[in-house]
């Protein structure tokens, strides 16, 4: 059986069904076993005390040879029905005076005790033992081999008709199986492919299983409706937006195509370098968005070489830090690999990078590592996290005390680096620290 | 130091802007539904002597795209009838490899990554850098030239061996980091042409946004350095608020 049968409820639904239809025709043998034997012990036992009962009389009426006679007359006629019968008349120490059984069984007559005995090497028989006198005791049995073979048959019987009964309930258990599988399967399939999902699972109102088929189509097109408004609506934001500041951007750039004043010429790169910030946030806030809609959605991602990404990152920045004085070493173990989107990865790799470059001091450390998991930790040895910064960082325009005129940031860093690292179906969080502060982001 | 003499290599490309190959006017279709934008287009290409050929609407441009000959096209990606996405499709689907550049109000990186996968061979977003879009239009024609897969670049006293991946100036090995090289090569491969910030950090470092620490600069800082010492000349201008070009340094 392969892991996915193995892993699969109908797989084990089956299994279960056969299970219990074999433990049921087990149950039922037993019952019937059981039954069978105690009527036939029965049948025997009121055989045998008939015949007790009938030689008894003999005995107290016509003595002991007549008694005699009568058993060997017995012994010598097999009957054409029923079981065959066995006598053994002796003394108190069991010497032999009539009968064919040669040997006295542990029954106690004087208490006419019964029960199963052996009947010469390889027959078995039920018996009943009496006290007739002083020193005259009488055994009487009847052979219950017949009994056996009816158990055979019975036995046999189950085995045949419970054999056909667990295959039957396997085959009607597969084939439902099958139904089912294939029934859940395709809503399975509509989680995957949304865009079918009315296709796939039509609503039919069969049963609980195209009830939960109905719902399940539904709240997908629900979902992809809102995932199309989404993007018309993100689309037509950032057309309305950029458009008209892309003719503003123009009017700007000619104005200092003219060669104004250098006081107005430095108005207008600001003024432009304003518009470029605006079109940053409209964009961040919208990969925030888009990030967070796709919250844990693994579709689409491929597998990415962190490692690589990290190391050619930190050598981009290298640079940069050590010429404001900071010292950033980074330690990556080669080789770990995370599915995502790479370049959603690396934005949320340098959106760390600039944080802390921008918020730890100059002489700081900053050091970066990238190991098995994965796990990637950007720490510093900067001024830290007040505590009550601590659970606002993430927030969208959230700068921290003492940052809220920082002109340069926007403040949606680390919430586009949040979002991001949720949509991979990964935490960043910020580590407890006794100082500086540490980013971690791991699986 | 090293020196190499050039002549003995196979493969190679005199760039330079007395190569006439830099500065050839390039006949570019432009599919645009903003007549300002379209206008400011127009006008820039003009002042470059570009030919530049504007169509409002897909099909039209499909058409066109068709039946003549361009060295570039700009698709706008929101158009009335058909989307830039759409026409990029179609133009591949009928074995049309003329170089395209998107230029969109659509910036983010899925939505660059959407206009690449359809077949597009570069992503501008609005507003753009007037400068930058002229760069990458010339940057598309020669790479789609195929002057970029040649074994040395030659421009102005330097070389830039590819499959070596050895750099010289006036015959003295230049000892430049892989990433370096990697930053010269593109430089060499854009001899004579500004590129700018983005384009670096898109063709060179893999990222399509602009981070918040200027880490092209500093690492462009390096790399020139590294060109220039010992040297008289300057070998990277500065083109401010736009990017950089490599000179010829003689």
């Amino acid at each position: 059986m392969t892991l996915e049968a193995r892993r699969s409820i109908f797989s084990r639904l089956v299994l279960a069904a056969i299970g219990l239809s074999l433990a049921l025709v087990l149950v039922l043998w037993f019952v019937t076993h059981q039954t069978v034997v105690t009527t036939l012990n029965e049948g025997a036992a009121k055989e045998v005390d008939v015949d007790i009962a009938g030689l008894v009389d003999i005995y107290a009426t016509s003595g002991l040879d007549e008694l005699r006679d009568r058993i060997a007359d017995r012994v010598a006629l097999t009957p054409a029905e029923g079981r065959t019968p066995h006598y053994l008349l002796a003394n108190d120490a069991g010497e032999r005076l009539a009968g064919d059984l040669t040997r006295w069984p542990a029954l106690d007559p004087m208490v006419s005790e019964a029960g199963a005995i052996a009947i010469g090497e390889k027959s078995r028989g039920f018996a009943r033992a009496v006290q007739l006198g002083p020193d005259l005791r009488l055994l009487v049995a009847r052979r219950t081999d017949a009994s056996a073979a009816v158990l055979r048959n019975i036995a046999i019987a189950f085995a045949i008709g419970g054999g056909m009964f667990v295959l039957l309930v396997a085959l009607l258990g597969r084939l439902a199986a099958l139904d089912l599988q294939r029934r859940i399967g395709r809503i399975n399939l509509a989680f995957r492919e949304p865009g079918k999902a009315v296709e796939l699972i039509g609503v039919r109102g069969r049963d609980e299983i195209d009830e939960l088929a109905g719902h399940s189509a539904r709240a997908l097109e629900r979902q992809r409706g809102l995932m199309e408004a989404y993007k018309e609506t993100s689309e037509q934001l950032a057309h309305e937006m950029r458009t008209p500041l892309s003719h503003l951007d123009n009017r700007l750039l000619k104005a200092l195509q003219a060669e104004p004043a250098p006081r107005v010429a430095e108005r207008l790169v600001e003024a432009r370098a304003e518009i470029k910030r605006l079109v940053q946030t409209l964009e961040s806030l919208l990969d925030i968005a888009s990030s967070k809609s796709r919250r844990g959605d693994k579709a689409g991602l491929l597998p990415v070489d962190l490692s690589a990404m990290v190391t050619s990152l930190c050598e981009l920045y290298s640079g940069s830090a050590e010429e404001t004085g900071h010292s950033l070493t980074w330690e990556i173990a080669p080789g770990v690999m995370i599915d995502g989107e790479e370049r959603q990865l690396s934005r949320l790799v340098t959106n760390l990078l600039d944080n802390a470059l921008k918020y730890v001091p100059p002489g700081g450390k900053i050091e970066v590592s990238v190991g098995p998991g994965p796990v990637l930790v950007v720490s510093d040895d900067g001024p830290g996290i007040s505590p009550a910064d601590r659970k606002k960082i993430f927030d969208r325009f959230y700068r921290g005390q003492g940052h809220s005129h920082d002109a340069h940031g926007s403040g949606l860093g680390l919430a586009l680096a949040r979002a991001i690292a949720e949509r991979h179906g990964l935490q960043l969080t910020l580590e407890d620290c006794v100082s500086g502060s540490s980013f971690r982001l791991e699986g | 130091m090293a020196t190499h003499d050039a002549a003995q290599s196979h493969a190679v490309v005199q760039c330079g802007r007395d190569g006439g190959m830099t500065n050839t006017p390039l006949r570019i279709l432009y599919v645009e539904d903003d007549q300002r934008t379209a206008a400011a287009v127009s006008e820039l290409a003009q002042a470059s002597g570009d030919v530049l050929i504007w169509e409002e609407n897909g099909s039209a441009a499909l058409l066109r795209a068709g039946m003549e000959a361009f060295d570039v096209i700009i698709l706008d990606r929101m158009l009335g009838d058909i989307d830039g996405l759409t026409i990029t499709r179609r133009l591949r689907e009928s074995g049309i490899g003329t170089p395209i550049l998107i230029m969109s109000a659509l910036g983010r990186s899925s939505d660059r990554a959407e206009g690449l996968d359809a077949g597009a061979d570069d992503y501008m977003a609005k507003p753009y850098e007037p400068d930058e879009l002229m760069a990458r239009l010339r940057a598309l024609h020669r790479r789609s030239a195929g002057k970029e897969h040649q074994a040395v670049i030659i421009y102005g006293s330097f070389e830039c061996h590819l499959k070596a991946r050895t750099a010289f100036r006036d015959n003295q090995h230049l000892s430049l980091s892989p990433k370096e090289f990697e930053l010269f090569r593109y430089f060499m491969e854009n001899a004579g042409e500004m590129v700018t910030r983005e384009m670096l950090l898109r063709d060179v470092w893999n990222i399509d946004f602009d981070p918040q620490t200027n880490v092209v600069d500093v690492n462009i800082g390096r790399l020139r350095r590294k060109l220039e010492e010992g040297f008289g000349t300057p070998a990277l201008e500065t083109i401010f608020g736009s990017g950089y070009r490599i000179l010829e340094g003689k």
